[in-house]
């Protein structure tokens, strides 16, 4: 009997310190909800602008000159402040200073042409990508043999001298014994000896592809790119809210074939 | 009563039960890293040699956070094979030695004893003061005349258990930059001050290494910039406070930045011929015997960085950078090239400056200094 009231005792004491764990973890879940809960996108919303920081030193993607800010990721801003109801600002920096002046609150997010580094996301995070800057084929418009890297043993792939198309050139070079490498001292000059039939495709990162190929319309590029290089919008880690509005932005800018459409305009 | 010889019994076989289990986990725990596929042993292997016929040639590696000791030796291994004589390395002192004195030897000899086993020469930098000898809240970088001693010691312990096998010691890094001193702010003097206590017990414990003076960074800082000073202003300073009795050679950096190595030099002008200001320096105070190490060297080819070049062209760049050390700096010892490898990608531009991927996958610029050394 004795036994069975120090059960119960134990039982009972049990049962209230769970209780407590459960009422201290509720309000613990409480504290970090308000800590996440950041003010940011409240007041991006008060006050009607998104402020976007970028380096404008890189063309297509962003250029500053006596014509004005211009660029991909300037239209990109532009589209989803649209799309959110903003209006935008965009606030210049040097490359280096764009990570500094966003943990500095300069700005709310980098829009850049940034690629997504690991080791920025302890203190950053991404959005979705929006373009993939990857290596990427080109070929003749009527090549049907060539669909992926694995189709060009036997064939000759330009690439830029020391280029990262190169170094997978290379790699695949490996798997391939019959793989002739040319190199040219440009991404441009790759694909124009592709356009000259002086090679069977070009291996070249998806900018430059892209813009070479708006002056060769006997050419095309292979959809599945080589690599992978993604592009991605980047804010404060704790801006939660504001990251799922541009991200739901993003997503709609590409559902409804907008962001095709800049990319498109700048690229093509 | 026989309700209470039932409970006992009952316990009897829960405590069996409970045994036999403890027993089985016991098993399984003993046999289950038997399991496990044994550790893989590195050993340096046979006594490799470095053919090269641009001696002149080395690199910077980065195996001070490669903590797999078969990466260091594959590093180590195409380095030998592209024909680099040489290789710089830090050594933190940070990461090494304990408050009460003792030092975490593993990670150093494992790079040590691979890089001799592939026949490189080892040119250690030494740098970055352990927590226990600055003040609180201080970053790694932070020195103070406080540590000069314990930092000699150090260095001369490091240079005695590696007395055949590292055969250059740096002190220090890129002295005329405030961020190396972890932002306190130093003169010249106060880098002359460390100099002098370091080089003397350091060759009292290995009379045969050679002592190099830290890298200047190249720099066009005014005086009372919170980033640093001027290199040339530096080490005109540093060997007017009488610098040249404390080092056996100087340790350069040589960065090409967007300028091609046969660019002339200017004062107002960061390029590789640099060289040649600070040999002028050398000369005007009479150092014309000391010979100059260059420690980092190189081109970038990110594609989005003001101060990079193409790819094609850092190949050119680079090549052309050897020749010319080569052929006219008679007084320059070694080029090393920053850097060879990361053990991860920065995502950034320093992986632009890299002649091999993390992944070991070698890029065309190796493949070209490899011919270049005729390997």
């Amino acid at each position: 009997m004795m036994k069975l009231n120090n059960i119960r005792g134990i039982k009972v004491t049990k049962v209230r310190f769970t209780f407590y764990v459960l009422r201290f973890t509720f309000f613990l879940l409480l504290l970090t909800a308000c800590k996440v809960e950041n003010l940011t996108w409240e007041r991006i919303e008060k006050d009607g602008i998104l402020r976007v920081g970028l380096d404008p030193t890189y063309p297509p993607f962003e250029a500053a000159d006596d014509g004005g800010l211009r660029g991909l990721d300037v239209d990109l801003a532009h589209a989803i402040a649209a799309d959110l109801g903003l209006e935008v600002e965009f606030v210049y920096f040097g490359y280096d200073g764009l990570y500094d002046a966003l943990a500095t609150e300069q700005v709310d997010v980098l829009i850049s042409a940034l690629v997504i580094v690991p080791g920025q996301m302890r203190d950053f995070a991404y959005s979705e990508p929006y373009f993939n800057a990857g290596e990427i084929l080109i070929v003749p418009t009527d090549e049907m043999e060539i669909m992926e890297m694995g189709d060009l043993d036997g064939r000759i792939l330009s690439v830029e001298l020391g280029a990262l198309g190169h170094v997978e050139a290379n790699t695949w070079g490996q798997r391939l014994p019959n793989l002739t490498i040319q190199t040219h001292n440009s991404a441009a000059a790759a694909v124009t000896a592709v356009a000259q039939s002086q090679a069977d495709a070009a291996l070249v990162d998806a900018i430059s592809g892209r813009l070479a190929l708006a002056e060769h319309p006997t050419l095309k590029r292979i959809p599945q790119p080589v690599t992978v290089e993604p592009f991605a919008l980047a804010v404060r880690i704790d801006d939660e809210r504001l990251l799922e509005n541009l991200n739901a932005s993003l997503e709609h800018l590409n559902e409804t074939g907008k962001l095709n459409t800049i990319i498109a305009q700048w690229l093509n | 009563m026989k309700d209470e010889l039932s409970a006992s019994h009952s316990s009897f076989t829960i405590r069996h039960s409970s045994f036999k289990t403890g027993l089985r986990l016991l098993v399984l725990a003993i046999i289950f890293p038997l399991l496990q596929p044994a550790p893989i042993l590195i050993t340096p292997g046979p006594p490799q040699t470095v053919y090269s016929e641009h001696p002149i040639t080395a690199v910077h590696t980065r195996l001070t956070d490669e903590v797999e000791e078969w990466k260091i030796q594959r590093t180590l291994q195409l380095v030998r094979e592209m024909g680099a004589t040489r290789i710089v390395e830090f050594f933190p002192w940070a990461y090494y030695q304990s408050e009460d004195g003792s030092v975490a030897w593993e990670h150093p000899d494992q790079v040590i004893e691979h890089a001799n086993a592939q026949g490189l020469e080892v040119i250690a930098r030494i740098g970055l003061t352990p927590g226990w000898a600055r003040p609180k809240e201080t970053p790694l970088t932070y020195l103070d005349a406080n540590a000069y001693d314990d930092f000699a010691a150090f260095t001369a312990v490091f240079a005695q258990r590696y007395r055949g096998q590292v055969s250059h010691i740096i002190i220090g890094n890129e002295p005329n930059l405030n961020y190396e001193w972890g932002y306190r702010i130093t003169t010249p003097q106060d880098y002359v001050d460390l100099l002098a206590t370091v080089y003397p017990v350091v060759k009292q414990a290995n009379p045969d290494v050679v002592v190099l003076g830290g890298a200047l960074a190249p720099t066009l800082e005014p005086a009372g910039s919170p980033w640093g000073l001027n290199d040339l202003e530096y080490l005109d300073a540093m060997y007017a406070a009488g610098a040249a009795d404390y080092f056996d050679g100087l340790a350069v950096h040589a960065y090409g930045l967007t300028f091609p190595p046969e660019t002339a030099p200017a004062p107002d002008l960061l390029n590789f011929r640099r060289v040649e200001l600070v040999r002028q320096i050398m000369r005007d105070y009479g150092d014309d015997e000391t010979r100059i190490f260059i420690t980092e060297s190189g081109w970038n080819d990110h594609p989005r960085w003001t101060q990079a070049v193409r790819p094609g062209q850092r190949i050119q760049y680079t090549l052309d950078a050897l020749r010319y050390a080569e052929a006219n700096w008679p007084y320059v010892e070694t080029m090393a090239l920053w850097a060879f490898r990361y053990p991860a990608p920065t995502k950034s531009y320093p992986d632009y400056y890299t002649l091999v991927t993390p992944e070991f996958v070698t890029k065309p610029i190796y493949d070209e200094i490899k011919q270049y050394t005729g390997n």
